[in-house]
C-alpha cells in the first residue's frame, strides 16, 4: 500500500520539480538580460555623470576665469592709461605758459579806536603778501606790513611779516627756512593772524606773551594718528633767540622779534596738535631760549609753554555755527647775571608771567533771515598776570563784538572792551574796523 | 618754580620734542610717496607709524575735507572766487598753515579746481 502511494507522489514530485526548474531557467535568462541592460545603463549613466562633473568643472573654471581675465585686462588698460595721462600731464605742465604761479594776497584794514585816557584815532594797515608756487614741491611766501605810526606826526611804519622758502619732502613733511609766524600758542599764528579773520578788533592780552615770528629753520606737517584716530600736526623749529631790551639800559622786556642772534643765542621749540575730528584741535607748544643783552647781561633762561584749543559746531539745529577758541600761556624767565665791569642796574628778571583767553562766536548763517545770517556775535575773556618781580599787576578784560560779513573775506566790526587792572576799572575801549582779505 | 625745576621740565619737553621729530622723520623717510600716481598710493597703507596707518582722507571727498577743515579757522571762501591756477597756490600755502597731509591737499585742490571751473 505504501509503495502504491509513494510512486505517484514521487512522480508528481518529479514532474513538479521539472516544471519549477523550467520556470527557473526562464526567469534566470530574463534576469541576465535585465542585468545586462542594467549594467549597460549604469555604465552609460556613470559616463554621463562623469561628463556632467567635467562640464560642471569646466563651467566653474570658465566662471572663475572670466572675471580675472577681465580684471587683469582692465588693470593693464588702467596702467596704460595712467602712464599716458602722466606723460600728457607732464607735457602739458612743461608747455603751459607761466609754469611758476604767483599770487598777490594779503589784507587791508582801517580802524577807529577810542580808549579811555588816550586820544581817539584812526589807523590804517596794509599787508600785501606775495606767494609763489615754484613747482609742486617748492613754495615761497613773502609778506610786508605798512601801517600808520601811532601818535607820530604822519609817519609810516613798515615791517616784514614773512620771508620763507618751503620744500615738501613727502605727504607728511615739509622743511623750510626764513621768517615765519611763530607756532607758539597756536591761536595767533593759525587763526588770528590777519585782521579780517579775527572775530574782535583788538588783540588779546595773551598775545603779549607770545613771540610773533621765528627767524630760522623748521620742519612741519600733518600725519594720520595711530589707529586712524584723527590727525596730528607738528611744527618744530630752531630760530634766533630773543634779546633783552629795556629803558635806560635796564633789561626788563624780551624782544622775540629778533633778527640777529645776540651772542649766538638760539631758540628751540615747536607745537604739536591733535585733531580727533576735523572740527576739534588741541595743541601744546613750548620754546626754550637763552636770551641775553649785548654787553650788559650774561645769558639767562626763557621758557614758554602754551596750550590752545579750537573747535566749531555747525548744525541746522542752531541755525548756523558756534566757534570756541581758547589758550593759556606760561612764560618763565630765569635769573640773569650782570656782565662784570658793567655798571648796569640789576635787571628785574627771575619771574613768571602767564595769561590766556577764551573766545566764543556765533553766526546764524543758516537762519535765512536777511542781514542776520551775515551777523556774528563774539565774546572774549582774556587776562594777563604780569611779571611778579617787576611788580606788574594782573589785568583782565571782557570784550563784546558784533561783526557783519559783507563777503566771506570782507567784514565790518564793532567792539567794546571792558578793562580791569588790579581789580579796579581800567581803560575801557571802543573799536570799529573795516577789514578785507585779498 | 626755581631754576633747577625749570631746567628739568625743559629737558623733559625738549627730549620729547626731539623724539617726536625723529620718529616723524623716520616715518616720513619711509613713505616718500609724493609725485607718484594716486593709483599706486591707494594700493598699500603708508608706513608712518610702526603699525601701518591708512590716511583717513582716502575715504573722504575733497568737498568734505574742504568744508570740515577750512571752517575751523576762517569763513569758507567760494570756489569761484579764484581761478584753478590761483587755487593751486592757495592750497599749497594752506596745506602748510593747517598741517594738511598731501592726500588731503590734493583732494581739496581737485575739488576747488573743478568747482571753480564751473
Amino acid at each position: 500500500m505504501r509503495k502504491r502511494i509513494t510512486l505517484p507522489i514521487l512522480l508528481a514530485a518529479a514532474m513538479a520539480a521539472t516544471a519549477v526548474g523550467s520556470v527557473r531557467a526562464a526567469d534566470s535568462s530574463n534576469y541576465q538580460q535585465l542585468q545586462k541592460k542594467y549594467s549597460t545603463l549604469k555604465v552609460q549613466m556613470q559616463a554621463m555623470q562623469k561628463q556632467m562633473a567635467q562640464m560642471q568643472k569646466q563651467m566653474k573654471a570658465v566662471q572663475q576665469a572670466a572675471p580675472s581675465i577681465n580684471e587683469r585686462a582692465t588693470r593693464r588698460a588702467i596702467k596704460r592709461l595712467s602712464r599716458q595721462v602722466m606723460k600728457l600731464s607732464e607735457k602739458e605742465a612743461a608747455l603751459e605758459p607761466g609754469n611758476i604761479q604767483v599770487l598777490i594776497a594779503g589784507d587791508v584794514n582801517v580802524q577807529f579806536q577810542n580808549k579811555v585816557g588816550s586820544s581817539s584815532t584812526f589807523y590804517a594797515d596794509s599787508s600785501p603778501m606775495i606767494q609763489v608756487r615754484v613747482d609742486k614741491k617748492i613754495f615761497i611766501n613773502t609778506a610786508f606790513d605798512f601801517y600808520t605810526a601811532s601818535g607820530g606826526p604822519g609817519g609810516i611804519n613798515s615791517d616784514i611779516g614773512a620771508a620763507n622758502i618751503n620744500y615738501e619732502l613727502g605727504d607728511y613733511m615739509t622743511v623750510g627756512g626764513g621768517l615765519i609766524s611763530s607756532p607758539i600758542g597756536g591761536i595767533v599764528s593759525n587763526y588770528n593772524a590777519a585782521p579780517w579773520n579775527r572775530w574782535l578788533v583788538d588783540g588779546s592780552l595773551e598775545d603779549n606773551l607770545l613771540p610773533p615770528n621765528e627767524l630760522g629753520i623748521w620742519t612741519r606737517g600733518g600725519i594720520p594718528a595711530p589707529g586712524n584716530l584723527g590727525y596730528l600736526t607738528y611744527f618744530l623749529f630752531v630760530s634766533n633767540g630773543p634779546e633783552f631790551v629795556g629803558t635806560s639800559g635796564v633789561p626788563n622786556q624780551l624782544n622775540y622779534d629778533n633778527y640777529t642772534a645776540t651772542q649766538n643765542a638760539k631758540t628751540v621749540g615747536g607745537r604739536i596738535s591733535y585733531l580727533p575730528i576735523p572740527n576739534v584741535e588741541v595743541g601744546y607748544s613750548a620754546e626754550w631760549a637763552s636770551p641775553t643783552q649785548s654787553g650788559a647781561l650774561t645769558k639767562s633762561d626763557s621758557w614758554i609753554q602754551a596750550v590752545d584749543f579750537n573747535s566749531y559746531y555747525f548744525n541746522k539745529k542752531i541755525e548756523g555755527f558756534v566757534k570756541f577758541r581758547g589758550g593759556w600761556t606760561w612764560e618763565q624767565v630765569g635769573q640773569g647775571g650782570i656782565t662784570p665791569g658793567n655798571p648796569t642796574t640789576p635787571p628785574a628778571l627771575g619771574n613768571m608771567s602767564n595769561g590766556g583767553q577764551i573766545d566764543v562766536a556765533y553766526q546764524p548763517s543758516m537762519c535765512g533771515i536777511k542781514y542776520l545770517d551775515k551777523t556774528m556775535v563774539a565774546f572774549r575773556y582774556d587776562r594777563i598776570d604780569g611779571p611778579t618781580a617787576s611788580g606788574s599787576a594782573h589785568e583782565q578784560r571782557y570784550s563784546v563784538g558784533l561783526d557783519y560779513w559783507l563777503h566771506s573775506n570782507a567784514v565790518l566790526k564793532f567792539e567794546y572792551e571792558f578793562d580791569n587792572v588790579a581789580n579796579q576799572r581800567g581803560s575801557d575801549a571802543m573799536f570799529m574796523q573795516f577789514a578785507v582779505g585779498i | 618754580m626755581n631754576l633747577r625745576n625749570i631746567q628739568t621740565v625743559r629737558t623733559i619737553v625738549l627730549v620729547g620734542l626731539a623724539a617726536a621729530g625723529l620718529s616723524l622723520m623716520a616715518g616720513c623717510s619711509n613713505n616718500g610717496t609724493a609725485g607718484k600716481p594716486a593709483a599706486k598710493k591707494t594700493a598699500k597703507p603708508a608706513a608712518i607709524w610702526p603699525l601701518a596707518v591708512q590716511d583717513p582722507a582716502k575715504n573722504e571727498t575733497g568737498a568734505q575735507i574742504w568744508s570740515e577743515n577750512c571752517l575751523r579757522c576762517h569763513q569758507l571762501r567760494s570756489p569761484s572766487q579764484y581761478t584753478p591756477a590761483q587755487w593751486g597756490v592757495i592750497v599749497q600755502y594752506m596745506r602748510l598753515k593747517a598741517g594738511l597731509t598731501g592726500e588731503q591737499a590734493r583732494k581739496v585742490l581737485a575739488f576747488l579746481k573743478s568747482a571753480s571751473a564751473h
